[in-house]
C-alpha cells in the first residue's frame, strides 16, 4: 500500500540520514570555531597522560599489558551481566540461576588457563 | 525449556574445554605429542558426537523458547555436515599444525568452537541467536587466521578479517534493531506476517542492512574483498575450514531467514537477491582468470560458487532448498579434497604458486589425481559431485523462472573451466624442477581417499544423499507462498 504513510515513511528515513551528518558537522564546525589554540610540546604528545613517551620511538618496550587488560574486561563483563541477574534470578525459572552458574565456571576456567600458561607472571 | 534437545552442542561446547584442559595438563615441552593428543581428542571427539547424535536425536525434534532455538531436521542435516567437515578439517590439520603451529591444543579449540558456532547456527530461528552464534564462529575464526607461526600474512589477513567482520556485524545488528524497532519481535517466524502486512521503508533498510552483513559472511560480491586476501594468509587447513564451514553455516542462516521470514514478501527481495547472485558469479568466475596463487584461486573460486548457490535462495521453491542442501553437501566434499589436496602438495614443496606445481602427477599421483578430480566437480563435469548438483540447482532456478539467471551461471560454469584446466596442465604437462616422488603419508592418503570417495558417491548415486535431504527441508513445507 504506497499511500501517504510510506512516503512518510521514506521522509523519515532521510531526516534521519540528514539529522545525523549535520550533528556530525555541527560537532566539528563547533571544535573548529569555538577550541582555543595553544599548541604545546606536551600537548602534541601523542598520549596526553602528562608523562612524556620514552627516549625514542624505536626502542623496545613492554606490550605485556594488554593481557591484563583483556582479563580485567572479562570480570568487568561478567559484572555487567552479575547485577541484574542478581535482581530476578529468585524470580525467574530455576535454569537462569544455573545459566549464571555455568558462566561464571567457564570466565572461572578462562583465569585459570590463563594463570597456568604463565600470563599472570610479569617477566 | 526442554533442554534435553541440545545435547549435542552441549557435548560440542565441552569437547572444546576438554582439549584446553588436556593442553594446559600435558608438559610444556612436548609440543609434538600435545599437537598429536590434542588433534586426535579433537576428531574422535566430533566423530563420537556425530554417532551419538545419530541416534539420540532419531524423531527428537522440537523448539528452544519461543522460536529461539529450532532442534529440527533442517538443523540436524547441517550438525552432520558441520562435524564432518569439522572431522576431516582435524585431519587435515595434524601433520601441518605440527610444523607450522605454535599453540596446537588452542587451534584444535578453536576449531571445535567454531564448529559449535555453525551447528548452533543452523538451529537459530532467531536474529538475535542468530547473531551470537554468528559472532562464536566468527570471532574462532579471526584467531584460527592468525596463527602461522611469523608468517606476515598471517597477521595480516587476520586484522583485514577482522576490520571488516566488525563492520558486517555492525551492519547486521544495526539491521537487527530496525527490524526489531517497528515489529517487537526478533523471531524470523514472528517477522513474517509483521513483514507481509508492515512492509514501510525502515523495516526495508532493516532487512536489506541485514542482508548486508550476511553477505560478508558469505562473500557476496559487492562485500567479497576480504576473501582473497584472509584466504590466502590463513593457515591452509583454516583456508579450507572457512571456505566449507563458515560458507555453508552462512547458508543455513540465509535459507532459514529467507524462507521462514521472508517468504511471503518473496517478490520484494527476490531481484535484488538475483542481482547480488548475477553478480557474484560473474566477478568470482572473471577475478580467478588471472590468479597465480592457488588459494587465491580457491577464494574466488569459491564466490563464484556462492553465487551459485545464492540463486537457489533467490528461486526459494522447496525444489530449489533441496538443491541447495545438495550443492552445499558435494561442495564441502569436493572443496575439502581439493584443499586435503593442496596441502598435501605444498606443505611438501613449499609453493602456493600455480607454476609451482609443475609435474606434480608425476611426484605425487594419487593427490593429483584427487585434485583433479575436486576441480572437475567444481567446474561440473559428469562422475563427480558438481555435476549433480549443479544440475539439481540450475534446473530447479529455471523451473522458478529466472532462466537469465541460469544462463549466467552457466556461461560462469564455462569460464570456470579454463582456470581449472590451468591448474592440472601444469600437474600433469609441466615438468618439475626436481623430479623426486613425494611421499605423502598414510593419513592423508586415507584422508583424501575418503573425500573422494564422497565426490564420486554423489557424482554418481545422488539418490541417498537427495532423499535423506529431502526430509530435512521438508520443515519448511508450511511457510506461506512455497
Amino acid at each position: 500500500m504506497p499511500g501517504d504513510g510510506f512516503a512518510l515513511d521514506w521522509v523519515t528515513v532521510a531526516v534521519t540520514i540528514v539529522v545525523g551528518f549535520a550533528a556530525m558537522g555541527a560537532a566539528f564546525l563547533a571544535n573548529a570555531v569555538l577550541a582555543p589554540r595553544r599548541p604545546s610540546v606536551d600537548k602534541a604528545t601523542p598520549y596526553e597522560s602528562g608523562i612524556r613517551p620514552g627516549p625514542l620511538g624505536w626502542s623496545q618496550f613492554n606490550a605485556r599489558y594488554y593481557l591484563f587488560a583483556i582479563l580485567f574486561l572479562i570480570f568487568d563483563v561478567e559484572a555487567v551481566f552479575l547485577f541484574p541477574w542478581a535482581l530476578v534470578f529468585l524470580q525467574t525459572a530455576s535454569y537462569v540461576f544455573y545459566a549464571m552458574l555455568l558462566f561464571i565456571g567457564i570466565l572461572f576456567f578462562g583465569v585459570l588457563y590463563a594463570w597456568r600458561k604463565g600470563v599472570l607472571e610479569w617477566r | 525449556m526442554n533442554f534435553s534437545l541440545i545435547w549435542p552442542e552441549v557435548l560440542i561446547a565441552a569437547l572444546g574445554f576438554i582439549i584446553l584442559t588436556v593442553d594446559l595438563v600435558l608438559p610444556r615441552s612436548q609440543e609434538r605429542r600435545r599437537n598429536v593428543v590434542t588433534g586426535s581428542i579433537a576428531a574422535a571427539g566430533m566423530l563420537a558426537i556425530l554417532v551419538f547424535s545419530i541416534f539420540y536425536l532419531r524423531g527428537r525434534v522440537g523448539v528452544l523458547g519461543a522460536d529461539l532455538y529450532l532442534a529440527d531436521r533442517f538443523a540436524l542435516a547441517f550438525k552432520f555436515m558441520f562435524l564432518g567437515a569439522g572431522i576431516a578439517v582435524v585431519l587435515m590439520s595434524i601433520e601441518y599444525v605440527g610444523s607450522r603451529i605454535r599453540h596446537p591444543g588452542e587451534y584444535y579449540a578453536l576449531l571445535v568452537f567454531s564448529v559449535l558456532g555453525a551447528v548452533l547456527l543452523a538451529g537459530a530461528g532467531d536474529l538475535l541467536v542468530a547473531y551470537i552464534s554468528l559472532e562464536l564462529l566468527s570471532f574462532s575464526l579471526y584467531i584460527l587466521v592468525a596463527m602461522s607461526r611469523g608468517d606476515r600474512r598471517s597477521a595480516e589477513a587476520s586484522t583485514k578479517y577482522i576490520l571488516l567482520g566488525a563492520l558486517s556485524s555492525a551492519l547486521m545488528l544495526y539491521g537487527i534493531s530496525m527490524l526489531y524497532g517497528p515489529s517487537g519481535t526478533t523471531s524470523f517466524r514472528g517477522l513474517a506476517g509483521f513483514l507481509f502486512y508492515n512492509f514501510s521503508p525502515t523495516v526495508a533498510v532493516g532487512f536489506a542492512l541485514f542482508v548486508a552483513g550476511l553477505g560478508f559472511k558469505l562473500s557476496v560480491v559487492p562485500f567479497h574483498l576480504w576473501a582473497p586476501d584472509v584466504y590466502e594468509g590463513a593457515p591452509t587447513p583454516v583456508t579450507a575450514h572457512i571456505s566449507v564451514l563458515s560458507k555453508a553455516a552462512a547458508f543455513a542462516l540465509a535459507l532459514r531467514f529467507f524462507i521462514e521470514a521472508g517468504s511471503p514478501t518473496h517478490e520484494r527481495w527476490a531481484l535484488a537477491l538475483a542481482v547480488l547472485a548475477a553478480l557474484t558469479m560473474a566477478v568470482g568466475t572473471l577475478t580467478a582468470l588471472p590468479q597465480r596463487n592457488i588459494k587465491r584461486l580457491m577464494a574466488y573460486s569459491s564466490i563464484a560458487q556462492v553465487g551459485f548457490v545464492l540463486m537457489g535462495i533467490v528461486a526459494n521453491t522447496p525444489l530449489a532448498t533441496d538443491a541447495v542442501l545438495l550443492h552445499l553437501a558435494g561442495y564441502a566434499f569436493t572443496n575439502l579434497a581439493a584443499f586435503m589436496a593442496i596441502i598435501a602438495l605444498e606443505h611438501r614443496t613449499g609453493n602456493e604458486e600455480i607454476a609451482g606445481f609443475a609435474g606434480l602427477a608425476a611426484r605425487a599421483p594419487f593427490a593429483a589425481m584427487v585434485l583433479s578430480a575436486a576441480l572437475f566437480s567444481l567446474a561440473g563435469l559428469p562422475f563427480f559431485a558438481g555435476f549433480v548438483t549443479k544440475f539439481y540447482l540450475f534446473t530447479a532456478t529455471a523451473d522458478a523462472g529466472y532462466i537469465w539467471l541460469v544462463v549466467v551461471a552457466v556461461l560462469g560454469s564455462l569460464i570456470s573451466l579454463y582456470y581449472y584446466i590451468m591448474v592440472m596442465k601444469q600437474m600433469y604437462m609441466g615438468t618439475a624442477a626436481d623430479g623426486k616422488p613425494l611421499a605423502v603419508s598414510r593419513l592423508t592418503f586415507a584422508t583424501l581417499l575418503l573425500l573422494f570417495a564422497g565426490i564420486v558417491a554423489i557424482g554418481i548415486y545422488p539418490a541417498p544423499f537427495a532423499e535423506a535431504l529431502e526430509s530435512a527441508t521438508a520443515v519448511f513445507a508450511p511457510f506461506a507462498g512455497r
